[in-house]
């Protein structure tokens, strides 16, 4: 965990690679949030188009994205 | 681009695809691959993988691949950053695990057995074997073997490129081993 320390430190040095590796990070991280939430609100009966409205997104993209699995 | 691959860097590609069929996964990742090349025997790539003490650490190294999988692709350096902006990813991976169960954030396995018999690479992979070439040009060489691979999967951010460095494996220092020929 030295390695992560180092790095949460250093992030408050305006680093603009910590700050880039943070949000390519969290961008993989919500991919996953996005589909273990949307797996549950299927598994417990919501619609695709409830779905899509809870995200702000269109019924087609969630359908596109998650449809097949 | 195949044609230039060496026995040693194709193996390691086909070897990466036994990996990915083992393991049950859809895609061939970048971290296949990895696991692939510490398989590698008498090649450039497993003498660089030697020198640097990867190959003797190689449960730690896969142990590492399988903590970033369960945090859904978060490696330690990555996890060091997002605590830097207040965020606390074992926090969250802890939650959502308890609501959800034990490795929710993985990246799914195939469920379609249809997909048992071929794998496909994942787009990550592809950029991994195009790095690979691309360093293979930068190094004046012909062929692409599988110390390319290697010099590629240090080289493309993610989890993998971040689990070599942390196992000794940063470019700078496979350079450094591998030497100038």
């Amino acid at each position: 965990m030295t390695e992560a320390t180092d790095l949460a430190e250093r992030a408050g040095d305006r680093d603009p690679r910590i700050g880039l590796r943070a949000v390519a990070a969290l961008r993989r991280l919500l991919e996953r949030l996005e589909s273990v939430q949307v797996r549950s609100a299927r598994n417990q009966g919501w619609s695709w188009q409830e779905i899509a409205a809870e995200l702000g997104v269109s019924r087609q993209a969630v359908h596109k994205k998650y449809g097949r699995q | 681009m195949f044609e230039r691959f060496t026995r040693g860097a194709r193996d390691v590609v086909e070897g990466a695809v036994g990996h990915a069929e083992r393991a049950g996964d859809a895609d061939v990742t970048p971290e296949h691959l990895l696991l692939a090349l510490l398989d590698a025997e008498g090649t450039k790539a497993a003498y660089a993988c030697a020198a640097l003490g990867v190959t003797d650490r190689r449960d730690a190294v896969t142990a590492a691949l399988a903590e970033a999988r369960r945090r859904g692709g978060v490696s330690e350096a990555d996890e060091g950053a997002l605590a830097g902006l207040g965020i606390d990813v074992g926090a969250i991976v802890s939650r959502v695990e308890e609501a959800h169960g034990e490795g929710a954030l993985e990246r799914t396995r195939t469920k379609r057995r249809r997909f048992t018999g071929h794998r496909s690479f994942a787009r990550e992979s592809k950029e991994v074997l195009e790095q690979s070439l691309r360093v293979a040009i930068g190094r004046g060489d012909r062929s692409i073997g599988d110390e390319h691979l290697l010099l590629a999967l240090t080289v493309r951010p993610g989890v993998v490129r971040d689990v070599l460095a942390a196992h000794g494996a940063s470019y700078d220092e496979v350079v450094r081993v591998l030497g100038t020929s």
